[in-house]
């Protein structure tokens, strides 16, 4: 297909892709946005409790970052916000006195973060360590609340509940059970989990490179130690919790699981197949396939029986591109995960036996990739879940294709064409702004002024 | 309940244009300053008393979006349908308004920095005009009727005009408070003037848009003069010219809470002349309210949202006026 078809085609490529990309682009501010302020305050009570100055240093940097992050992810939600309307109004226009009701309560909890973050940056100088401290504590909260509320937007629209629908339209609503959906119980633990994983590796592996470059000082080990432990520690629940999501599936959302497991005819001992696509026929191709032991992970024995893809019509299921799509998002997910769990070990060994730090190079080269590799696990895993819902916006009550504007296809083109640019913008002040904080922080007595919610220096000086 | 909503509505999006226009004034005056040095020195005061606080604002609007697709989902797929290239624009200006504004305290070279500040003042004008255009074409009655007889419309563009002269208007009555407090006493008189120069000018644009009300939608000119409107359009006819004066005369008390008043009004006198319908002629209140278990939900968002973000408020800003009473 060559451009020129695509720009007269309609809205529904486009927009797909523009949602994809600007969800994408935002789920990767979140895991700071949402845990860095838990760190933050862990290493500043670390701070107080052991008069520790480098800790408080330390934590009131963090504080800065934790600022920037926020003012971008501020820019970034609400893109998203408007997307709903410019590109899904009809998704808004049925289902928005239900799946509107997370976002309203995550309106509430934004308005909170973004005051609470203004006071606690505002309070270093102005208020006791004490007062700061506990005002501090509102913001882990406020911020899991926010998350737990986009994300039961995000499981109504996997398991839609509590809503009556009469020729098309919501008439009723049950409140409690539309804000509490099915699945926002495994993906609310499996999301979270996975955000403070994400922060506490990838603030790490910043440390865990400056000690690949030969800083080794109380500074270095601490500000790399206490992101470490937390994210470590977390892991192995992770992988619990994340078995637990996916055999939730099996019960929940069949075809998504029949999806991610490559699973086309309805059998027994069906094999898990690691890697690989489905083709449009059924067939699997270039997949590792371990017999039985999909239907041994979902049942506990070789005979359980597994739904495939073709038990359900054409029409209401994932096709082959897109299952394939949601098989690899899936494995990747996985494997990442088991990645991470290993490093866990190590570091935990290594703590356990010598009482120390590890001190291999090899440890810290993969610490540092373990920010990367969480970043790219949030990422495989909403690619994994939304593709897996497809054809479906709401599943089994209204298809993407429904949902999607009557805008020109060649205006969702512009637009997106648009925000690319931006976006990329965007990201190069925000790295160069990173970069230049890490540059001047070197410096160990360099001030932490100057960041967007920080309070102004304190003077107006028309020259500066 | 549902009255109660749509007013709730109505004061997110007023609060979005008078703390939201602040802000967007200020960049108009930034991008109005020009290279003279003491338009540097003015650019450097926008650049101080803004720094703290930017895209702050963007929760009112979040705030706004969100309530209007929860509680009156129709309105929200009415107005997104057809107006979708006027909020397309406006969001796009706000982006860049934001990206460019923290460029320019990035950006190395003296041409990089010219171009952010170009983009930033420019998008601080259009970001307010497409917003106010968007409610503008949603006034004419004209959503539903396609989206080139919604947006293409002189009632959109006297919304428009009117918002960027009232957001310029707000931006410098707040610029002359800041430059009090900092003692910058050249600046005080730059943005004295500037309230006199907006201020005639709102009055202008405010009058010419009258006549475009009356011309392109009568019913709702009606309803400004004669009903429910009518007060607030009084208020801001009264309070706008009182606060040049008090501007014009060095009597500085009050003249910031008065520009929020006359901005303010403004937004409900629109609203107000408009009730109870939310698409004149085709869509009321009571004919879009969500069903009765979300306004529970929204109305208990609302007073939590009250009773814990007025506390925290008070204190934030507290800890901004104590900074700089603190300053050697």
């Amino acid at each position: 297909m060559n451009a020129a078809l695509w720009l007269a085609g309609d809205a529904l490529l486009p927009s797909r892709i523009q949602m994809a990309f600007t969800l994408a682009t935002h789920v990767l501010l979140v895991p700071l946005g949402v845990a860095f302020p838990a760190l933050t305050l862990v290493m500043e009570g670390i701070g107080l409790f052991r008069k520790d100055p480098v800790a408080l240093k330390i934590a009131r940097r963090w504080s800065v970052v934790m600022a920037v992050q926020f003012a971008v992810g501020a820019v970034t939600g609400t893109i998203l916000s408007f997307e709903f309307g410019i590109l899904w109004p009809r998704l808004m226009g049925r289902f928005g006195p239900a799946l509107g009701l997370g976002f309203a309560i995550e309106g509430l909890a934004f308005f909170l973060e973004a005051i609470f973050i203004g006071i606690y940056l505002y309070g270093w100088r102005r208020l006791s360590p004490r007062t700061h401290f506990l005002l501090g504590l509102t913001l882990p909260p406020v911020g899991v609340l926010g998350a737990a509320s986009v994300l039961s937007a995000n499981a109504f629209m996997n398991t839609p509940g509590g809503i009556t629908l009469q020729a098309g339209r919501v008439v009723d609503v049950n409140p409690a059970a539309a804000l509490f959906p099915a699945a926002l119980g495994y993906e609310f633990w499996h999301f979270i989990i996975a955000i403070y994983m994400t922060a506490g590796f990838a603030v790490a592996s910043v440390y865990a490179v400056a000690w690949l470059r030969g800083r080794r000082d109380h500074y270095q080990r601490l500000a790399f130690a206490v992101p470490f432990t937390i994210a470590a520690a977390l892991t192995p629940v992770q992988l619990v919790i994340g078995d637990l999501s996916a055999r939730a599936l099996v019960e929940d959302q069949p075809a998504k699981f029949a999806a991610i497991e490559v699973t086309w005819t309805t059998r027994d001992h069906n094999p898990e197949v690691i890697g690989g696509f489905i083709d449009n026929a059924g067939q699997v191709h270039l997949g590792i396939a371990l017999p039985s032991l999909d239907s041994l992970l979902v049942g506990y024995s070789p005979n359980a029986v597994v739904r495939g893809l073709s038990g359900f019509a054409a029409n209401t299921r994932p096709t082959a591109v897109e299952a394939s799509i949601a098989h690899l998002a899936f494995d990747a997910m996985v494997g990442l995960g088991s990645a991470g769990a290993l490093l866990a070990a190590w570091y935990f060994l290594t703590l356990l036996r010598r009482r120390r730090l590890p001190e291999s190079t090899w440890f810290y080269r993969l610490a540092a990739l373990a920010g990367v590799g969480c970043y790219l696990a949030v990422e495989v895993g909403w690619v994994t879940t939304e593709v897996g819902r497809q054809p479906w916006i709401v599943y089994g009550l209204m298809r993407v294709s429904d949902a999607v504007t009557n805008a020109p296809g060649a205006y969702v083109w512009t637009m997106l064409a648009t925000l690319v640019v931006v976006y990329a913008l965007i990201a190069y002040f925000f790295v160069t702004l990173l970069m230049r904080l890490g540059a001047r922080w070197r410096d160990e007595d360099a001030p932490e002024e100057g960041a967007p919610y920080g309070p102004r220096p304190q003077r107006f000086a028309p020259d500066a | 309940m549902p009255e109660l909503l749509a007013f709730v509505l109505l004061l997110a999006i007023t609060a979005y244009s008078t703390a939201g226009g602040v802000d967007f004034g200020a960049g108009i005056w930034d991008l109005l300053a020009g290279t003279s040095p003491r338009g540097r020195e003015a650019r450097a005061l926008i650049d101080h008393s803004m720094a703290p606080v930017w895209e702050v604002n963007n929760v009112w609007l979040v705030l706004s979006i969100v309530l209007c697709w929860t509680a009156f989902p129709p309105l929200f797929q009415a107005a997104f349908a057809d107006l979708y290239p006027l909020f397309t624009l406006a969001l796009i200006g706000l982006i860049l308004r934001g990206a460019f504004f923290a460029f320019r305290h990035v950006a190395d070279s003296p041409r990089a920095h010219r171009m952010s500040d170009l983009v930033f003042g420019i998008s601080s004008v259009l970001t307010p005009f497409f917003f106010a255009a968007s409610l503008g074409a949603i006034a004419s009655g004209r959503v539903g009727h396609g989206v080139a007889q919604a947006c293409l419309n002189p009632m959109a563009l006297a919304f428009g005009l009117v918002s960027v002269a009232a957001t310029a208007f707000s931006g410098a009555s707040f610029l002359v408070g800041d430059a009090r407090r900092y003692r910058a006493a050249e600046m005080v008189g730059y943005f004295q003037r500037r309230v006199i120069a907006s201020g005639s000018v709102l009055i202008a644009v405010g009058t010419l848009a009258l006549v475009v009300i009356g011309l392109e939608a009568p019913s709702l000119l009606r309803s400004m003069l004669l009903g429910a409107g009518l007060p607030f359009a009084l208020v801001t006819v009264v309070v706008t010219p009182v606060v040049m004066w008090l501007v014009w005369r060095g009597l500085f008390r009050l003249y910031r809470v008065l520009t929020v008043a006359a901005v303010g009004s403004l937004v409900f006198a629109w609203a107000f002349a408009q009730s109870p319908y939310l698409l004149p002629g085709s869509l009321t209140i009571q004919q879009a309210i969500a069903p009765p278990g979300t306004r529970a939900v929204l109305l208990a968002v609302t007073v939590v949202l009250v009773l814990m973000i007025v506390p925290s408020m008070g204190l934030l800003y507290y800890l901004d006026q104590r900074s700089t009473l603190e300053s050697p």
